[in-house]
Parts: structure tokens; C-alpha cells; sequence
């Protein structure tokens, strides 16, 4: 029955979730009209294995099935087909099994009671976790210790801060002492000082043992975070690895922007472009054309870039190299931006 | 601990939270002293009124629709009910509304605790409200109106009131439990009270109602509660009188618990396959 240690803190199979868009009225059902509704598929078949002690990323752009598939994983969805173990148990089977060991923070800040405080806060899901009354007290103390509000555990929630609630809510998932922690876009809404404190957070978490599975889109927190990184697009796994490896998976050693002014389409400019690298993205804003270009060397393509603008009766008005990012390696997936 | 000790801890512990929330609006205690007082009153003095000043022959002709000359204890445990019934409608459905809208409810189902307990802990912390109601029209009573009710019917009442809290706290929860596929409380609660004003006689004796329209009140448990107050207040009767009305509540309370418990389930998957536990 107990889980080994051994065994991957989340193995998913086949994971699929189909959500029916827009809605058939009383009426179309009672004149048994055929049933318009859209079926779309969030999660599209997702096969995801999460190691003991890792801290685990999914990388993608709104939209992608990142909460979906997290919702799955914590019982609050049912999936339309797969199989999902969670530290060994079968989330379908056994779900309240699975809800005593999963620490969860899905909706952040808004999940909590802003008119009690965060100790009332943490009594009252002490208790929904089914936290031992001898150990409530120690536990929730030790929960907020881990996200630093000890001093404020008696302030009501309404008077704290939005990366405070986050935190709170970090604490929060922390109360049954799971082994395994899923946090859905934790840094979203914060501004950088709180969203570098909550990943600090993280990083305990892991060092204390614990397997942290996290969503994000933001690429940077991908990469200083997580061991592995699953990028997702269309509810599709679309790379898995290390964020080193994903990073080597383009075949450049630097990436340069640039802003070129031009009159035309861009067309001649970008074939010349092509040339001396690889156009990973161009993007037409009223008369100017950013272009991501991968290439080995920058300090031969800038010089041909500008040749290249030159010949086509364009300008270079600005030029940036930058060092190979995940956001690169979504690129040269998708053809499109995480954030757009 | 026992899977049941550890759940029937987090009810508790529910129901203390719903009260804490209750403690930051203190204004909403003055509302609780006032409405009980004003409203009834109002319609004791119309009673008054309409009876000439308390006309011997006006209340005679009252006593033989009501069973009891005493109008103003009367009217007074009609809006008890009343005002037990509105909390029980409005609350527990408002609450697990607002949990629902705030996101709180996911996170109160990502915990292992039996999900009825998020059904049943709001109605149940909204007990002391309906206490102090009680006690509030009483006093109101003995003081505005100088009926001193005796003390063996009104622990009586309070037996009445005991069995009848069961029932009474089903409805909130079967209230609560459609509330969360069909969003809007207002019209529905509108509905739901006007209907219960109506048959269960809060201001007038219900043989003023058309014999189909008491038909429809025997199969709404306040309907009970409410008569057998009066009874055992008001016209001498003892609880033994009135066994069989006490069974039905009982009964009721059952079978609207069991309604309850699988309205809820129905609507708890339902949203699981939709994804829309968080959703409004
Ligand atoms: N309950 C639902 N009913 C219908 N469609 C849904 C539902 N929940 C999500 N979707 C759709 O499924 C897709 C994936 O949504 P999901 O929330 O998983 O994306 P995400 O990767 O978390 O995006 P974001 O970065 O914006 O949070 C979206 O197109 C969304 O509109
Ligand atoms: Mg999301």
C-alpha cells in the first residue's frame, strides 16, 4: 500500500481532458437537435513521470492545459482518458488517498479568508487536512516558518500584501507535510523581490526533501528553478529535459534581436538575413521588422546583418545580443513567442 | 484517529470559521436585535387595529381560526420561524456561493475531509443567530407586550424546536447544494420564503388557506414546527399531544438530508467532468 520510494512521485499516462465550448439550450435538447458544441481538447495526450525529490517545471504559453493538467493531478478535474499515479496511488481510485499526501496551491491569494487571519486561516484547513490535534499547533508553525510569517500569523489576511498571500497560500499546502508539492504559476502577479523570495521558498522545499512539481511561463523562473522542464503547447508535451539540454537542442551559441526600419514587406532582407543564420522569428510592427536570429557567432553575423539591411534598402535601427533562452527553445518549436 | 473522529473535527472546526467570519461584521449583531423586535410588532399593532382595540368578539373569532385568544404570541412565533427559515435560506448557500466565487472552495476540496462537511458546517453556525432570534422575541414579548410565558411550554418550545432543527437545517443544506450549480441566491431564495410565508402560516392560521394551499404546507416541516409552538405555548397541550407531528419532523429531516446529500454529489461530479468547481 505505502509508497516506495522507488516509485515517481507523478506518473501520468494518456492524459487527456476534453471540455465541451459553448452550450446547448433546454430547448435543442427538447427538439433533439443535433449537439453543436465544440469538443476541445485542453490536455491532448500527455505522458508525464515527475522523479522524487526534483523540482519539476511545465513551461507554456496561456492556454496551453497547464492548469488543467495540474487540476488533474489534484482530484479537482477528471480526466476524459489516462491514468494518473500520484506517489504511487491512482488518483481515480483512490482520490481522498491522494488529497492527505498532495500539498496544492492552485488559485493562490483568492483561496483564502482575507477576514481571518492567517493563523485562523491555517486552524481551519488543519483541520480539513485531518491534521492530529496534539501536532496542529507545531504544524502550522513550522508552516509558516518555511514562508518566513511567523511574525505576522495574527494579522488579518486582508492587510497583507499580495506576495504575503501567496506565500500564505504556499504555507497552506504545507500543512499536511506532503512529500510531494504542486504549485500553479506561484509567481504570477508578483513584482521580482516577491517572486525570487517565493522561489527561495521552493528551493527549501526540494532541499527538504520534497518533489515540487510547478507551472510557469515565465522562461527565466523555468530555468533558474527547475532540475526538468516540460514545454507545453496545445496541450501537447512538446520537449523534456534539462534546461541546459533543451537549451543545446538549438543548434546556436547566441541569439541576436534586431530592429530593422524598412518600406517593404522585408522579404529581401530577410532571404539575405538567412544566409549567414537562422531566422527563428520576424514580426512586422508598422514599418519595423524585429527578427530573432539564431546564429554561432554574433560578431560575424552583425557586420552581414548590416550589409544585408543595407543592399535591401533598409535600416538596422537596433541590434541586441542576448545568451540562449528557453524562450528561444519555444521558439524553434512553436514559431511563436510564450507571451503573445 | 478515525476517518470519522478527523472529519467530524474538521465540522467543527468549519463552523468556527463561519462564526469568526461572522465576528468582523459586528453592526450585522444590531440588525439581529432589531429586525425580530420591529417586524412582528408592526403586525400585532395591525391585529390591534383591525380588531377594535382587542374586541371581545374580534378575538373570539380569531380563537376559533387560531385555537388561542393570545394574537401577539401568535405572530411573534410565526416570524421566529420566519427569521429561522430566512438565515437558513440566505446563509449557507450565500457562504458556499461566495466560497465557491472566491476560489476557496477548490482548496477546500483539494483537502481529504469529506466534502459534506462544506455542506453542512455554514447552516450549522448560523445556530446561535436563530438562538438569540428566540430569545430577542421572548423578551420582546414579556416586555412590549407583558405575556410572560410560562415556563413548562417553553421548554416544551424548546423540545419542539430541538427535534425540529434536523429539518430545518436540511432545507439550508438542499438550499445550499442547488445554489451551486444555479449561481444566483436572490430570486430563488425570494421564491422559496415567499412560498414558506405563505403555507406555513407565519402570520395567519392556515384555515385561511384554501384547502389545496394546506394540502402543500403538509408537506413543509416548518409547517409542523410552527403549528406546534403555538400548541404547546399557547393552547395547553402537552408534547405528547403532538408525538405525531414530532415523528414527521424527524422524518423529514431524513429524507431532505438524504435529497441534500445527493443533490450534492450529482452536482459535485457534474463539475468535476465540466471544471467548474471554481467558476461562476
Ligand atoms: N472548465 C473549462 N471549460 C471549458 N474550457 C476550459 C475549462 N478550463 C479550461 N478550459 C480551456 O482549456 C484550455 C487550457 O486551459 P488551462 O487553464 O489549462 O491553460 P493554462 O496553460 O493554465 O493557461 P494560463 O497560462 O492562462 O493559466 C484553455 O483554452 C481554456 O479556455
Ligand atoms: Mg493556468
Amino acid at each position: 500500500m505505502t509508497a516506495t520510494a522507488a516509485e515517481p512521485a507523478v506518473d501520468a499516462r494518456g492524459l487527456v481532458k476534453v471540455f465541451e465550448r459553448g452550450r446547448r439550450t433546454f430547448w435543442q435538447r427538447l427538439r433533439g437537435e443535433p449537439d453543436r458544441r465544440e469538443r476541445f481538447h485542453a490536455v491532448d495526450g500527455i505522458d508525464l513521470r515527475v522523479e522524487r525529490g526534483e523540482i519539476f517545471g511545465l513551461l507554456g504559453p496561456n492556454g496551453a492545459g497547464k492548469t488543467t493538467t495540474m487540476k488533474m493531478l489534484a482530484t479537482l478535474l477528471i480526466p476524459t482518458s489516462g491514468t494518473i499515479s500520484v506517489l504511487g496511488i491512482d488518483v481515480l481510485a483512490r482520490p481522498r488517498d491522494v488529497r492527505a499526501r498532495l500539498g496544492a496551491m492552485l488559485s493562490g491569494e483568492r483561496s483564502l479568508y482575507w477576514k481571518l487571519t492567517a493563523r485562523e486561516n491555517l486552524e481551519y484547513f488543519a483541520a480539513l487536512y485531518h491534521v492530529p490535534p496534539r501536532q496542529t499547533r507545531a504544524r502550522i508553525d513550522d508552516a509558516l516558518t518555511s514562508v518566513k510569517l511567523l511574525d505576522r500569523a495574527d494579522d488579518y489576511v486582508e492587510r497583507y500584501s499580495t506576495g504575503m498571500r501567496q506565500r500564505l497560500a504556499l504555507a497552506r499546502a504545507l500543512l499536511p507535510d506532503p512529500p510531494l508539492v504542486i504549485l500553479d504559476e506561484p509567481t504570477v502577479g508578483l513584482d521580482p523581490q516577491a517572486a525570487r523570495d517565493l522561489r527561495a521558498r521552493v528551493r527549501e522545499l526540494r532541499s527538504q526533501g520534497r518533489t515540487v512539481l510547478l507551472t510557469t511561463h515565465y522562461m527565466e523562473e523555468a530555468d533558474q528553478l527547475c532540475d526538468r522542464v516540460a514545454i507545453i503547447d496545445h496541450g501537447r508535451i512538446v520537449a523534456l529535459d534539462t534546461p541546459g539540454a533543451l537549451k543545446r537542442t538549438i543548434r546556436a551559441e547566441e541569439v541576436v534581436r534586431l530592429e530593422i526600419g524598412l518600406a517593404d514587406d522585408g522579404a529581401a532582407v530577410l532571404e539575405r538575413l538567412g544566409r549567414s543564420a537562422t531566422v527563428a522569428r520576424s514580426e512586422r510592427h508598422n514599418g519595423t521588422l524585429a527578427v530573432t536570429a539564431h546564429c554561432a557567432s554574433a560578431r560575424d553575423f552583425v557586420p552581414a546583418a548590416f550589409d544585408a539591411a543595407r543592399s535591401a534598402g533598409a535600416t538596422i535601427q537596433h541590434v541586441e545580443v542576448v545568451p540562449v533562452t528557453l524562450e528561444d527553445v519555444f521558439i524553434s518549436l512553436t514559431g511563436r513567442a510564450l507571451r503573445e | 484517529m478515525s476517518l470519522l473522529a478527523a472529519d467530524a473535527r474538521a465540522f467543527v472546526a468549519a463552523a468556527r470559521k463561519e462564526l469568526r467570519m461572522w465576528r468582523r461584521y459586528p453592526l450585522f449583531i444590531l440588525g439581529l436585535l432589531f429586525w425580530p423586535i420591529v417586524l412582528p410588532a408592526t403586525w400585532v399593532l395591525m391585529g390591534q387595529a383591525y380588531s377594535g382595540g382587542g374586541d371581545a368578539r374580534a378575538l373570539a373569532a380569531f380563537a376559533e381560526r387560531a385555537g388561542t385568544t393570545e394574537f401577539a404570541g401568535f405572530v411573534f412565533v410565526g416570524y421566529a420561524m420566519y427569521m429561522w427559515l430566512s438565515n437558513l435560506l440566505w446563509g449557507p448557500g450565500t457562504a458556499l456561493r461566495q466560497e465557491q466565487i472566491r476560489g476557496s472552495l477548490e482548496a477546500v476540496f483539494l483537502t481529504p475531509t469529506s466534502r459534506l462537511v462544506a455542506l453542512f458546517a455554514p447552516p450549522i453556525s448560523h445556530l446561535p443567530f436563530s438562538l438569540l432570534n428566540f430569545v430577542t422575541m421572548g423578551l420582546t414579548l414579556w416586555l412590549v407586550f407583558g405575556i410572560v410565558l410560562p415556563l413548562g411550554p417553553v421548554l416544551e418550545a424548546m423540545v419542539v424546536i430541538a427535534i425540529g432543527i434536523p429539518s430545518m437545517y436540511a432545507i439550508g443544506s438542499l438550499f445550499a447544494a442547488s445554489v451551486l450549480r444555479f449561481g444566483e441566491t436572490g430570486p430563488i431564495v425570494q421564491l422559496v420564503r415567499g412560498t414558506f410565508v405563505l403555507a406555513c402560516g407565519i402570520t395567519f392560521p392556515l384555515v385561511m388557506l384554501p384547502g389545496w394551499a394546506q394540502a402543500g404546507a403538509a408537506l413543509l416541516p416548518p409547517t409542523y414546527i410552527v403549528a406546534d409552538i403555538r400548541t404547546v405555548l399557547f393552547r395547553g397541550v402537552g408534547l405528547g399531544g403532538i408525538a405525531i407531528d414530532l415523528v414527521l419532523l424527524l422524518a423529514f429531516a431524513g429524507l431532505i438530508t438524504l435529497l441534500a446529500v445527493w443533490v450534492f454529489r450529482i452536482l459535485e461530479t457534474s463539475a468535476r467532468r465540466r471544471g467548474t468547481l471554481g467558476s461562476y
